[in-house]
């Protein structure tokens, strides 16, 4: 079995440097068939990389704890679920899972684009190859899932910090964030490379960078109800170096996904989103090389290694190597348009950008402070939550309002009567809003009584969208409402899709500002029949619990809330001792 | 305009780093040296862990997690503390010292996983 694994591996590695050595000698030489082999060699390295995959699945699933790394993370008590979760519990699974990730999604890009895209992928085909040898070449002689012993008796059990169910998806949704970014960057270079760098190379990743931002963004919310749940402080988000780590690339992909518009549209930023993707991508990497590298501290301490320096070498090759690439294909980048007007859609996607990318830097410098502290003056030093939470304010803020202007102003120039005429309902709204909240107290927090504000004008200006452009459908002749509201969506569902995740970001903007506004915190010593009160909410302690569950025993405190004598429900407070 | 855009970015930027100033230094206890500011101290746990953590405080001390130095100092924290907090375990405070004891802010301390879950170091 572990030289199934092994073998597994081992022709991955070798089929994805065939598929980078032919790849691009035939993309250079213009040898299609050479170039439908090298494509095939990736296809068929996902099918090798399945394998291995499987081979640790398996031997997770049986509990073989002659594999090392099944015995480091797993044990007989373990419950089924936690013990294939620990498959990227540890360093070696994750890189598998990293490489199989990776393969899939080379391969549905091969797929779908060998008819339609076959010069543009003829260098993309390299480009993907190259990531797959890094990994795979960890994977065989750095960081092996398949180093086995002779297998003692029972294994050392999971971390029990991951032994929560969002653990057993939190990484996946991360991962293939994580990963799929290296499409779209592929693309971009594979497009520089084969001197094709019209718009193609977004039209045809924009679904996978799509996807790949989905899954990014949802594998952080479920990371911060994991944070919830089970790090001691009760808080989602802390500002801390691994966490920052999944914020950065996914900051710069939501930058790219909107200047590439700007790029379809009116054939501009083109430099600007080659290096977007680059960062997106190298952020990605840069990410992983922090979480394994061990160089800061940060609660999610990871296993640390050697192999830290593996991944800094190759983030050093990706951004020499698409700088050296982009300056070399400059001429070729130059916009075909220039910016007409400071109110335009255009200009705001520019505001937001700007805005995106300086949040994003601004979170790096954060990260990296500690060390550039370290090497400069000899003492490390951390830039604490009041730092990040001043910049998120002083961009965060801006962008809010961004997303209720950005998408109502017209393409190339907007006359400021129009917008005057768009944004009377929105002001009105928030405004109201505003005086309403301020009249009701909010004004404890300037911070949070400006994001609420901002949010009412934001989502004032969604559903007016909506309305008018149903509206418009119905005076045109659909029969019903719901009828005119279905084609308004289906006729243009960019733009209303895009509307729908502007509302969702307002709501996740509500509860952060909420939560971080507003919260109140009350200590107190409970006996049992007891009640603290919280800004207006009672707390009664009313029993203590105690479950055997099959890797824990879980003691629970739970209280009853109420408010103005209206009961709520109750919540529970609770410590978990592992077995396993 | 792109220009003035990431000036004016920058300028934000400066203002912050002028009103606030550097980053809190992070140091292990052997470091403290007797220093008062705030910093933020990273250590190994040694018994015993005396106190409660709600109303009179948590006491333990702080040795280097490197094992480089015998020198440790005594914690007084308040607040929460996760699963993860034990004897032996690597944690992270801020704080500042007084009186030869190092007065935790309330809430700041955080637990490292523990080390049984990383492959030891070849």
């Amino acid at each position: 079995m572990p030289d199934l694994g092994r073998a597994a591996l081992v022709v991955t590695l070798g089929l994805a440097l065939y598929a980078l050595v032919a790849g691009a000698w035939a993309a250079s030489k213009r040898r299609r068939r050479l170039a439908q082999s090298a494509q095939n060699a990736l296809l068929a390295a996902f099918a090798t990389s399945l394998v291995a995959g499987a081979v640790l699945a398996v031997a997770l699933v049986r509990r073989d704890y002659s594999f090392v790394y099944v015995w480091q993370f797993t044990s007989s008590e373990l419950p089924m679920r936690y013990t294939i979760s620990s498959f990227w519990g540890g360093q070696a699974g994750s890189l598998l899972f990293w490489l199989v990730l990776l393969c899939g999604y080379s391969a549905a890009a091969i797929l779908l684009n060998r008819r339609s895209s076959r010069d543009l992928l003829a260098w993309t085909v390299p480009v993907l190859a190259a990531v797959a040898v890094f990994f795979s070449l960890l994977l065989v002689a750095v960081a092996s899932p398949f180093v086995t012993q002779v297998a003692p008796l029972d294994g050392r059990g999971l971390n029990p910090s991951l032994q929560n169910p969002y653990m057993l998806v939190h990484p996946i949704f991360l991962y293939l964030g994580y990963v799929g970014l290296t499409v779209p960057f592929a693309f971009a270079m594979g497009a520089l490379l084969s001197r094709r760098t019209d718009e193609r190379w977004i039209v045809v990743t924009r679904r996978t960078t799509l996807f790949a931002w989905t899954a990014l963004g949802l594998g952080q919310l479920l990371g911060s109800k994991w944070a919830y749940e089970e790090v001691g402080w009760g808080g989602f988000y802390a500002w801390d170096p691994v966490e920052n780590a999944a914020l950065m690339p996914w900051l710069a992909a939501t930058a790219y996904l909107h200047s590439v518009m700007v790029q379809e549209k009116r054939g501009m930023l083109r430099v600007w989103n080659v290096l977007l993707v680059t960062l997106a991508f190298a952020l990605s990497i840069f990410g992983t090389f922090l979480t394994r590298s061990g160089i800061l501290s940060s609660i999610h301490s990871f296993t640390q290694s050697s192999i830290g320096a593996w991944f800094l070498g190759f983030l050093a090759v990706i951004v020499a190597g698409s700088l050296v690439l982009v300056f070399s294909r400059l001429p070729l980048l130059r916009a075909r348009t220039r910016l007409e007007s400071l109110v335009s859609r255009e200009a705001t996607f520019l505001y937001n950008n700007l805005l995106l990318v300086a949040l994003c830097l601004t979170v790096l410098w954060g990260v990296v402070y500690p060390i550039l502290s370290e090497a400069a003056r000899g003492e490390g030093a951390n830039l604490g939550a009041g730092y990040y939470n001043f910049f998120l304010r002083a961009f965060g803020l801006p962008l809010l309002l961004l997303m209720g202007i950005g998408p109502l102003v017209a393409w190339r120039r907007a006359s400021l009567r129009s917008l005057g005429k768009t944004f009377l309902w929105p002001l009105g709204v928030g405004t109201v809003v505003g005086v309403a909240l301020l009249a009701l107290g909010a004004g404890s927090s300037i911070p949070g009584l400006v994001a609420y504000t901002f949010s009412a004008f934001v989502l004032t200006s969604i559903v007016l969208e909506f309305a008018r452009g149903t509206r418009a459908r119905k005076a045109l002749g659909d029969p019903t409402w719901a009828q005119a509201l279905g084609r308004l969506i289906g006729r243009n569902r960019r733009r209303y899709g895009g509307y729908l995740v502007h509302a969702s970001i307002v709501m996740l903007a509500i509860g952060i500002a909420g939560s971080s506004a507003y919260d109140s915190v009350g200590e107190g010593r409970v006996a049992r029949g007891d009640t603290i009160s919280v800004s207006g909410y009672r707390l009664q302690y009313r029993a203590l619990g105690e479950r055997v569950g099959p890797n824990a025993t879980e003691l629970r405190a739970v209280f009853g809330v109420e408010r103005d004598g209206d009961e709520l429900g109750t919540v529970a407070a609770g410590k978990n001792a592992y077995t396993a | 305009m792109i220009a003035l855009s990431v000036a004016a970015v920058l300028a934000v930027f400066l203002l912050y780093a002028s009103i606030a100033g550097g980053g809190t230094p992070a140091l292990a206890p052997s470091e403290l040296d007797g220093r008062t500011d705030k910093v933020s101290l990273g250590g190994k746990v040694v018994g015993p862990i005396r106190g409660d953590q709600y109303v009179r405080g948590l006491r333990f001390r702080l040795r280097d997690i490197s094992g480089g130095s015998p020198e440790t100092v005594e914690v007084l924290y308040r607040g929460s503390v996760s699963d993860q907090f034990r004897l032996g375990r690597d944690v992270r405070v801020e704080g500042s010292l007084g009186n030869g004891v190092f007065v935790a802010v309330p809430g700041s301390l955080i637990t490292k996983c523990p080390s049984k879950y990383a492959p030891e170091k070849s």
